[in-house]
């Protein structure tokens, strides 16, 4: 057989002695940047996105405000949503141009940025609050005690990220077909008990700029306003995660970069770089394909990810306004603070008015979006503390990226079964409730971050536009003077 | 055979229109209607969501769809979703219609157009297994297959072409 012709297809790497210097650590190396996919080809790592994103303030929070204050309150949704879209496009920037995370780029900038999120992190999402949910709509259902479900799934979990051979492919594998049935299933649900009257209600809703009732500005209910503003799409840190998915998933300069392997398979890995690469923004060739790789980025975040976000939202609140009209007590149920409860509520409603199918569909529906979520938020905090220790720790180059994710991963599996066991016993909302204010915190920050890494560490030509800083400074201002506006003004974080 | 050829193309696509249809079986219970009723209700979807899926298959092995492009498959679904909602309201009526039709085809639509990126999303997962099934006796699927093998190419091309890592650069600061 005669190896030394190269296939045409795959022409061997050319060596480049350029660098492109951002900030103070390693220089990237100027690489060819990959050609863009041939179509704009609809299964992305945004997949992750809505996973992660689609949860609790799409199937609870939301629907719970529009029953309360009306549905001109969901001006605040569209706000929330649109404005993730645009973070969406801006991490995707640094991370498509260099292959790194955005975290890499935040310890380009300034290190302790990015130590910063990594004691975030740590905080937020070793609490196993976001199973709670998923798990105690399967006990409405199944009648399998909620602890039981939580603990088996995070085992499961644990071993299913532990026996992959390529974590990325088994997740976007799986997450696709959830994804995929979640949103059938809704539009379905929507085009079944919703009517154009719902539907024109909620759309004028959200063009109420400015509609804020005089309850909602009490002490009462503007945190929760504000948490669920946070949860309005991926919340915390979901978006600064997504830069590892696209990384993994190949997408512009990740294609540099080897996958991350299930520990079983760790010895396959190749050696991860510790810095990313940059393509020659002064070819015309190069910027031509970077522009393809904007318009199948952009397809993702306009389409798959607002769609997809504004879809369930929607339909949920169609939901909940259809289980109000069938049972008025829904809305006085709604009105607790127990999300239990309300979700219990809302599903005992539509089951009452002449079926348990569809109370059953409802909470099958959130269980789903509670595995999604996860499913994803697990693989996503390993990885990105991962990351973070890989790169920025001295001596973490000794392992290999698969055993400190794997570290990571079992790490919070054990602590989640010891809060589950023996942790606070008031129940699963407990847990959720300090999420939020470190959650929205770090949103601001991330925001901040954005401007910094996009604007310092990106050569000229694919820096973002005017108009697009605008929206993320807009972002900056928007988490965090709610969350401080609501500190002050009442004394209460985010509820 | 060049019928059938083209009919199994179809599967994927009429299996997730046919599996969602029957999920509204269950939701037309919802509206107190009688088990009959209900179970005439979910036949009429889906069946009417699994002869457009399966149609879909069948124009993706034509060449009027491309794989994977969203679009035109959301127009497509955005004209059959409300046709098959008007059916299953005209064959076995829960009062959806109440609204007025117009009202109703609108609101469908809209609803068409979500349901359409779920269609999209299954059927791609769906459909590369399916082909490679058929492939060999099945010279359209062959084709089809031709379309998704190229696109998974050019993107294992574009990770072939991988630099070594760990390179270290000799010449720093040469862009900046």
């Amino acid at each position: 057989m005669d190896t030394s012709k190269p296939p045409a297809t795959s022409a061997p790497p050319v060596e480049d002695d350029r660098v492109w210097k951002a900030g103070r650590l390693e220089p990237m190396p100027i690489r060819k940047l990959p050609d863009a996919p041939p179509s704009v080809h609809i299964l992305g790592p945004t997949v992750f996105l809505v996973a992660l994103g689609v949860g609790m303030g799409e199937s609870y929070m939301w629907p719970r405000l529009v029953l309360l204050f009306g549905p001109e309150i969901r001006w605040l949704f569209l706000i929330g949503v649109t404005l993730q879209a645009v973070v969406m496009l801006e991490m995707a920037r640094y991370a498509m141009a260099t292959g790194e995370s955005i975290f890499s780029g935040a310890a380009r900038v300034f290190k302790p940025l990015m130590w910063f999120f990594f004691i975030v992190a740590m905080a937020v999402y070793i609490w196993p609050g976001h199973l709670s949910a998923g798990a105690a709509a399967l006990e409405e259902i199944s009648g399998i005690p909620w602890m039981i479900t939580a603990i088996a799934g995070l085992v499961l979990v644990g071993v299913i990220f532990s026996f992959a051979k390529v974590i990325y492919n088994l997740l976007e594998n799986v997450l696709s077909l959830l994804i995929g049935a979640l949103v059938i299933g809704t539009a379905v649900v929507a085009a079944m008990v919703g009517s154009w009257s719902d539907v024109v209600t909620t759309i004028t809703g959200m063009f109420s700029i400015g509609y804020l009732p005089a309850e909602a500005m009490t002490a009462a209910w503007f945190p929760v306003i504000v948490g669920a503003c946070a949860f309005a799409g991926p919340s915390g840190m979901q978006q600064m995660w997504y830069t590892l998915h696209l990384r993994a998933s190949g997408a512009g300069m990740g294609a540099h970069i080897p996958k991350v392997h299930g520990l079983r398979h760790a010895g396959e890995e190749e050696a991860m770089p510790s810095r990313g690469f940059m393509f020659d923004t002064e070819d015309p060739a190069e910027m031509a394909k970077w522009k393809g790789w904007r318009r199948w980025v952009t397809f993702d975040a306009l389409l798959l990810f607002w769609g997809i976000t504004m879809l369930v939202t929607i339909s949920f609140t169609v939901i909940a306004q259809a289980a109000v009209r069938q049972n008025p007590d829904v809305r006085t149920a709604i009105q607790g603070d127990d999300r239990e409860v309300a979700l219990s509520a809302m599903a005992d409603a539509v089951s009452s008015a002449g079926s348990s199918v569809l109370g059953v569909i409802f909470l099958g529906f959130i269980a789903l979006i509670g595995l999604n979520a996860t499913l994803g938020l697990f693989d996503s905090f390993s990885r990105g503390q991962a990351d973070m220790t890989y790169n920025f720790v001295p001596g973490a180059k000794k392992l290999r990226m698969s055993h400190l994710y794997a570290g990571f991963l079992w790490g919070v599996i054990i602590f989640g079964i010891l809060i589950l066991l023996f942790g606070p016993a008031d129940g699963p909302s407990g847990i959720l409730d300090t999420l939020a204010f470190l959650s929205t915190f770090a949103m601001g920050a991330y925001c901040v971050t954005l401007l910094l890494v996009n604007n310092r560490m990106l050569p000229k030509p694919i820096r973002p536009r005017w108009w697009s800083n605008l929206i993320i400074g807009f972002g900056a201002v928007f988490y965090l003077g709610m969350l401080f506006y609501s500190l002050f003004a009442f004394g209460v974080v985010v509820g | 055979m060049i019928e059938r050829h083209s009919l199994e193309l179809a599967l994927p696509g009429a299996s997730i229109g046919a599996v969602a249809g029957a999920m509204a079986g269950g939701l037309t219970l919802f509206a107190g209607v009688p088990a009959g009723l209900a179970a005439l209700s979910a036949l009429a979807f889906a069946m009417t969501l699994g002869l457009f899926g399966g149609l879909y298959g069948v124009l993706l092995g034509h060449g009027l769809f491309r794989p994977g492009t969203f679009g035109p498959c959301g127009l497509y679904w955005m004209a059959a979703f409300p046709l098959s909602r008007l059916a299953q309201e005209t064959l076995a009526g829960t009062g959806g219609l109440a609204d007025g039709v117009p009202g109703f085809l609108v609101y469908q639509a809209m609803v068409g157009l979500g349901f359409a990126i779920g269609f999209v999303w299954l059927h791609e997962r769906l459909m590369p297994h399916w082909l490679i099934r058929l492939a060999p006796a099945n010279p359209q699927a062959e084709a089809l297959l031709g379309l998704y093998l190229q696109h998974a190419q050019a993107l294992r091309s574009s990770r072939a072409s991988r630099s070594p890592r760990n390179s270290r650069s000799s010449r720093k600061g040469a862009r900046r």
